[in-house]
């Protein structure tokens, strides 16, 4: 397993992202020099603005830098086209969304399978590691339903199930908390750390919710679009 | 992977069904226009061969070289008599009959007309010509009765006669130019609605007109039918080599009435006119649909996109979804196309009465259906769907998934 220099999984160097909103320029993410270590359960935190998500959407290649590199795994990011990011999207990383974003006329196990589909892996695999993320995430005998027939929680472990059942390096979650109420939310994190210790998958989530960062192991906080504090934490 | 896509795109489709279901309405609207449109077409050319064919025409005619362009008396058929026996051996040939023509002068006590006289062979020229249907007052030609004539029902009004009344023909002999002159009783009055014939044409016995236009047994004109009316339209029926020899010429209907085959050009032409427009239309509606159902779900193929689905594959999800549609387009298309034109095709659409290109509509139209019209058309709807499926597809696949899902990851 390739995870570049020094274990590090991700490493940015002088990251910036300027936008143009209505032709006003606007620098969402300056300067930013990070590295993080293969394994780690880290939150990125910051008020609404501080560019969290843009930092995601960066170090994922779903965008662009305006300056500055990725290396990913030790892949440079800005060398790859849209087709091989989207091959080393499959491959390496597993998101969760805000707003769970399954697909809807897709079943549990269709969409958790989705990803592994991609990859080629047969039928037959597919299914059982579907049924052993279900089973992971405590929803075992919902492969069969569609997600509009299951709770906000429910999807959102879907999602996680989707995001890890083809054992990428890196999960990503972009506020994976904010549409469940607190204690549907604390017990999600919960199960992304068990998950992180047992499978020692690297965990990058984006959160303004206190109980959720406390759950952290490492604090990395944006401020006007730079790191203003980065705390490893036992 | 292509299943899942198939999977993805037929659910898709009815994720807003009452969309899918007016766009699907629609395109298929199209189609059964289409459908319609060409079995309308199939039947006016069918009603337009019969109305020129049958009524006096025939579907083939042989002539003496030049009678045609110039209807000489002089010009008869040469080797009659060979021409009739192989006639009579041609399998293809279902009845034909002799004729007589030439220009005359038709008097009255009180009017005179110049006409078409024409000699006919009464048995024969029933297979050939619809004068005895067309029969308003008296009889078709009785025997024995030399001197009887059967005129148009123009005709009568302009020389003011009816049933029963003399009247004079007079014609220019052949070879010397004499004239000839004889007195007949009209026996019959015809009406075919068609001004021509029911104000220029006056009929008789063959011998009588051979007789007074002085040409022996000759004839100028052969009318033909045949056992499957499309050989007439057949240029390289081998049947009109063979009888275009010794001096003769053998055509078939498309050539002696050219603005027949101009009309039948025409409605083809019309057809695909027709076509290119309703396609037009049904291609705008598909891009519009498609891109209403892409707006609506940019967040999902945002996702699609980040979770790893190359933008090829986004394209393709696209392009099977207007597949999905085109399939269920397809299915509402040929039920009513089928309806409409299976309703049609039996209680008949009138447009008879109506001239065009020449030739007047003396029946009922009656669309006709055909398979090809539920292969051909669907195959084309589904192949123009999947064209129009390309823009939104290529538009879905070259989305930036940051963008997309710009208000979550």
């Amino acid at each position: 397993m390739n995870e570049g220099k020094n274990g590090n999984i991700i490493v940015t160097e002088d990251l910036t992202k300027t936008y143009s909103d209505e032709g006003v320029p606007v620098l969402a993410v300056r300067g930013v020099d990070l590295a993080i270590r293969s394994g780690e359960f880290a939150a990125i935190v910051g008020p609404s603005g501080s560019g969290k998500t843009t930092f995601l959407n960066i170090i994922s290649g779903l965008d662009k830098a305006t300056e500055g590199k990725v290396w990913l795994r030790g892949q440079l990011l800005s060398e790859m086209n849209a087709r091989e990011l989207s091959d080393f999207r499959r491959d390496n990383i597993g998101f969760i969304f805000q707003a769970y974003n399954l697909i809807p006329v897709l079943t549990v196990e269709e969409n958790i399978e989705y990803i592994m589909l991609l990859q080629g892996v047969p039928k037959k695999e597919r299914h059982e590691r579907v049924m052993k993320i279900l089973k992971d995430v405590e929803l075992e005998g919902f492969e069969g339903r569609r997600p509009p027939q299951l709770s906000g929680g429910q999807q959102q472990r879907v999602a996680i199930a989707r995001a890890m059942v083809s054992q990428p390096a890196l999960i990503l979650a972009d506020e994976p908390t904010a549409n469940l109420d607190s204690k549907t939310g604390g017990a999600l994190v919960d199960m992304m750390r068990e998950l992180n210790e047992k499978t020692g998958m690297t965990f990058i989530f984006s959160t303004h919710d206190h109980t959720v960062m406390r759950k952290a192991r490492r604090l990395i906080s944006l401020r006007d679009g730079q790191v203003a504090s980065d705390e490893v934490r036992d | 992977m292509i299943r899942t896509y198939i999977k993805l795109a037929w659910r898709n489709i009815f994720r807003n069904k009452r969309r899918s279901f007016i766009a699907g309405t629609a395109i298929g609207i199209g189609l059964a226009s289409l459908i319609f449109v060409d079995a309308l077409i199939i039947g006016m050319e069918r009603n337009m061969i019969h109305s020129a064919t049958s009524s006096f025409l025939g579907e083939g005619q042989i002539h003496g070289e030049g009678f045609r362009k110039t209807q000489e008396v002089e010009k008869t058929i040469n080797r009659l008599d060979w021409i009739v026996s192989n006639l009579n051996q041609e399998t293809i040939v279902k009845h034909f009959t002799l004729r007589v023509m030439s220009f005359a002068m038709i008097s009255s006590a009180s009017n005179m007309s110049a006409i078409s006289l024409v000699g006919v062979v009464p048995s024969t020229e029933r297979h050939l010509s619809q004068i005895d249907e067309a029969l308003r007052e008296g009889s078709y030609f009785e025997e024995g009765a030399g001197r009887n004539i059967i005129i148009g029902s123009k005709l009568a009004e302009i020389l003011e006669v009816g049933l029963d009344d003399r009247i004079v023909i007079t014609v220019a002999q052949a070879e010397t130019g004499d004239l000839s002159q004889e007195m007949f009783r009209v026996s019959g009055i015809y009406h075919f609605n068609v001004q021509e014939m029911d104000r220029g044409m006056a009929f008789v016995r063959l011998e009588k007109a051979q007789q007074m236009l002085g040409i022996g047994d000759d004839v100028h004109e052969i009318a033909i039918n045949f056992t499957d009316p499309r050989f007439g339209q057949d240029e390289n029926l081998p049947f009109w080599k063979k009888y275009s020899q010794y001096g003769n010429n053998a055509e078939g209907f498309t050539d002696i009435l050219p603005q027949l085959k101009g009309a039948l050009e025409i409605s083809t032409f019309s057809t695909y006119i027709v076509g290119l427009i309703l396609f037009g239309v049904v291609a705008l509606g598909i891009i519009n649909t498609l891109f209403m159902s892409l707006h609506e779900r940019m967040f999902e193929f945002g996702v699609l996109r980040a979770v790893g689905t190359r933008p090829f594959g986004i394209a393709r999800l696209i392009i099977f979804e207007a597949g999905a549609l085109a399939v269920l387009s397809i299915g509402i298309g040929i039920m009513l196309g089928f309806l409409i034109t299976y309703i049609t095709s039996k209680v008949g659409i009138d447009y008879t009465g109506i001239e065009f290109a020449g030739i007047t509509f003396r029946e009922l139209l009656y669309p006709v259906l055909k398979l090809k019209q539920f292969i051909f058309y669907p195959f084309w709807v589904f192949v123009f769907t999947e064209i129009a499926g390309i823009y939104p597809a290529v538009y879905a696949a070259r989305i930036v998934p940051a963008d997309a899902m710009r208000k979550s990851l």
